[in-house]
């Protein structure tokens, strides 16, 4: 039994430890992500099915594809992640890029040379010593069974970046799962003069006015409405109970008890009067509805749709036009019959439509009203520190390549031989270049000019 | 305002010329290495890459609105960065043979881009942020770095296969020579073919090492991957800004975090020797199609909150 879990214990390290399982994680990670890209995400299973052939909507929606960045296998593989991270990091990482200064068979390892330096042995060493300190290699001696070695570190803190990228990835993550135990967000919608009681914050907010600017601009395309702003005046009121006028714009949002709200979008609310045989229905006109709300009509199997607000109606074809400031407002409304849609009607504010049995709606004024979105992230700050730490990481692995130098001084003829083998944490294509300059450097500023048989070509590729 | 609108007209179409005629000799140079032709294209690459930078200097001269916020601008930043990062490259590794595809890709872009030039628009609501002004350089200039990675993995690609031709010939030849012996090693043949007056071989053998070019691809991804990085954090704080939230999952964020993650592999499997090279570069190029469909594939063909052309 002890065995058989220490086996399982093995096979667990192995696979998690290995990069390409790693790789293999960050694949899946990456088509999961692109079918979030592709499939519409959030959308009703009517959606689905009318843009897919009934199979895939049907697995589109049993899969959770759509809403996939929730689904048990956006979470499942990032948790893999963490988990293959963490365990290649303590098992390979570590290992691999922090190794112990050892001896090696310098002519074993790709990129090496020998260079022959005239003096003694312990002038020599000197000198080669003197030498690669003096462009920067940080030196140490070490000795193996009665053999001296020389060991060059560049960059040697930077071994780290891995584990610091590393690092940045796990914190994001326990940024974002922060999130999800402490934090909350909505969306609200408030009427021009109305106030809102946020659920989660007991916050309260009134909306006294909003503005949005359109800005109409004659492009080659034809004209433009560009938006250029939208600003909701609102006076709220937080845990202390004082209200306060505030303004929130895009890109600048409040923060009430720690809590941000944003202008998120805005539209127009309409009040209609409801008269049923000439009698205004007060419980029914006194509604200002929202563009998508609707109710129903008393005694009749109707339900009526407040579809849309249309700010200009084109005078001359009597359809909605492009522009988006108020000039000439109707209302699109429709009657629906048993969810069904029975008729769609463009109605010009201030006119009455009649739906029958003796009911008349008319859409007396419209008000603005303003979309917020609110929300409570306390996970922001590790988000925050995780992305520097991981693009600190990325740089610190990039740019600063650790490379360390064996070096062997041993006596020969009249001089020395000079054996150099480098290795890098990248391979040793990456150094080829750096090493052959370096070891004609070191030949030069050793050299009283002279023959010198046994300087080989750096073997780089 | 009308002479500024000329000057701005102007450097484009010095830009466009450059690109296209330096182009050109570069693509011949890349086969004949006529000396001439890259004493032409390479300072035509420079100077069509300052005439990009100048006129997205003097359009906002011009119209007060910082000018990449469009798909016209940006990509006209795109064109430029690539050009910019290629030029870096080909002073620091002698590598300017390539330019002719990076310019040729650029100037097809910066060509596109204009088709996009709807004149002077101000910025909807959620752009009048600085950190459009900060993200969106450093995002399209990680595509450039990527571009540069995506041109050299195809010469990468060019010269693997070529090579392995000249290899597979050299099999045959010594097969027949020695009644059926095996030949696996490549690099020698292409060298032994070279001296053998092959004219491929030859050809093959005025590009850098696959090592080489390897090296060069790992470096320029090496400034992508960053600058994506940088270029995902800075959106996600812009984001968090407009929208309220520094992660939507809307579809450009998420494409670019696809992006994100293909190249997070690349770097992974090349730490390792048995993948480093072939593979990686086929990443490399795997990674580029994304990045274009990330780039313009998304806002052509899916809605978002990123997508602000009209
Ligand atoms: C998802 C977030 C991750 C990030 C941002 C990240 C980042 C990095 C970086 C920047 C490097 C250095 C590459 C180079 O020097 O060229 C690296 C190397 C490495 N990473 Fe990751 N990594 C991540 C996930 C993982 C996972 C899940 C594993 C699990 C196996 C892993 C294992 C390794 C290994 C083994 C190395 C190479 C170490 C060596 O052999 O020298 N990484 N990583």
């Amino acid at each position: 039994m002890a065995t058989k879990v220490s086996a399982l214990y093995d096979d667990f390290i192995r696979t998690f430890g290995n990069v390409l399982f790693a790789v293999l994680l960050f694949v899946v990670w990456g088509i999961l992500t692109l079918i979030g890209v592709i499939v519409d995400q959030g959308k009703s299973a009517t959606t689905y099915f009318d843009s897919y052939p009934a199979a895939i909507a049907r697995a589109i929606i049993r899969l959770g594809f759509d809403n996939i960045y929730h689904s048990p296998w956006y979470v499942g593989i990032i948790g893999l992640i963490l988990v293959s991270l963490t365990v290649c990091t303590f098992k390979r990482v570590i290992p691999a890029r922090l190794p112990p200064l050892r001896p090696v068979k310098i002519d074993k390892i790709p990129l090496n040379a020998s260079i022959y330096v005239r003096g003694s042995e312990a002038s020599v060493r000197d000198r080669v010593e003197s030498f690669f300190r003096s462009r920067g290699w940080s030196v140490r001696k070490r000795e193996f069974g009665g053999e001296e070695w020389t060991f060059a570190d560049k960059h040697n803190w930077a071994r780290r970046g891995v584990l610091i990228a590393h690092l940045g990835f796990v914190i994001i993550a326990a940024g974002t799962t922060v999130y999800w135990a402490h934090g909350f967000s909505g969306e609200t919608a408030i009427v021009t003069g109305q106030a809102v009681r946020i659920p989660e914050t007991n916050a309260i907010l009134k909306l006294d006015s909003f503005r949005y600017k359109i800005t109409p601009i004659l492009t080659k395309s034809g004209m433009v409405y560009q938006p250029t702003d939208y600003v909701s005046n609102v006076t709220v009121t937080g845990r202390d109970g004082i209200p306060k006028q505030m303004l929130v714009r895009v890109n600048h949002p409040i923060d009430i008890d720690g809590t941000l709200y944003y202008q998120a979008s805005y539209g127009f609310a309409t009040r209609m009067r409801v008269t049923h045989d000439g009698v205004n229905v007060a419980s029914l006109s006194d509604r200002v509805l929202e563009e998508g709300e609707a109710f129903d009509i008393p005694g009749t199997r109707n339900t009526l749709v407040y579809d849309r607000f249309v700010p200009t109606v084109d005078k001359q074809s009597g359809m909605p036009a492009a522009d988006p400031r108020v000039n000439d407002p109707a209302v699109i409304l429709s009657v629906q019959q048993n969810g069904e849609t029975a008729g769609t009607a463009l109605v010009p504010l201030h006119t009455w439509i009649d739906l029958g049995n003796g009911w008349r709606v008319t859409p007396e004024r419209y008000l603005l009203y303003s979309g917020f979105q609110y929300r409570y992230d306390p996970g922001i700050p590790l988000v925050g520190i995780g992305s520097l730490v991981l693009l600190s990481g990325l740089i610190i692995s990039f740019y600063f390549l650790p490379a360390r130098l064996y070096v062997r001084v041993d006596p020969s003829e009249a001089g020395c031989t000079v054996g150099v083998a480098a290795m890098t944490v990248k391979g040793y294509d990456i150094f080829a270049g750096q090493f052959q300059a370096l070891l004609q450097d070191l030949q030069s500023s050793m050299e009283p000019p002279g023959p010198n048989p046994h300087l080989r070509k750096a073997e780089a590729y | 305002m009308n002479g500024h609108l000329q000057a701005d007209e102007l450097l484009m179409i010095v830009a466009i010329a450059s690109y296209v005629v330096g182009g050109l000799a570069l693509l011949v140079y890349f086969f004949s290495r006529e000396t001439w032709l890259r004493n032409l294209g390479a300072p035509l690459a420079i100077v069509g890459c300052v005439a990009q930078f100048a006129q997205l200097i003097v359009r906002y001269e011009i119209t007060g609105i910082w000018p990449l916020l469009n798909l016209y601008g940006s990509l006209s930043l795109f064109a430029a960065m690539s050009v910019a990062i290629f030029i870096g490259f080909a002073i620091r590794y002698k590598l300017w043979f390539a330019g002719g595809f990076v310019l040729a890709i650029a100037a097809i872009f910066l060509a596109y881009g204009v088709t996009w030039n709807e004149g002077t628009m101000p910025p909807v609501p959620s752009l009048q942020s600085y950190w459009a002004k900060i993200h969106v350089p450093i995002v399209v200039s990680s595509y450039a770095a990527f571009l540069v990675a995506f041109v050299f993995s195809c010469v990468y690609l060019i010269k693997y296969y070529a090579e392995q031709r000249i290899a597979n010939a050299t099999v045959v030849a010594s097969a027949a020579l020695e009644g059926g012996g095996t030949v696996t090693v490549a690099t020698p043949a292409l060298s032994a073919a070279a001296a053998g007056g092959n004219p491929l071989a030859q050809w093959l053998e005025t590009l850098p090492s696959l090592a080489q070019l390897d090296v060069i691809v790992y470096r320029a991804v090496a400034i992508g991957l960053p600058l994506i990085s940088l270029g995902i954090i800075t959106g996600a704080a812009w984001a968090k800004e407009a929208w309220g939230a520094y992660w939507q999952w809307d579809p450009k964020e998420t494409a670019a975090l696809c992006t994100w993650i293909i190249y997070l592999a690349y770097m992974h499997l090349h730490t390792r020797n048995a993948w480093r090279g072939l593979r990686t570069n086929w990443i490399s190029v795997g990674g580029f199609v994304l990045v274009i469909f990330t780039y313009l594939g998304v806002n052509i063909w899916i809605s978002g909150l990123h997508s602000y052309k009209m």
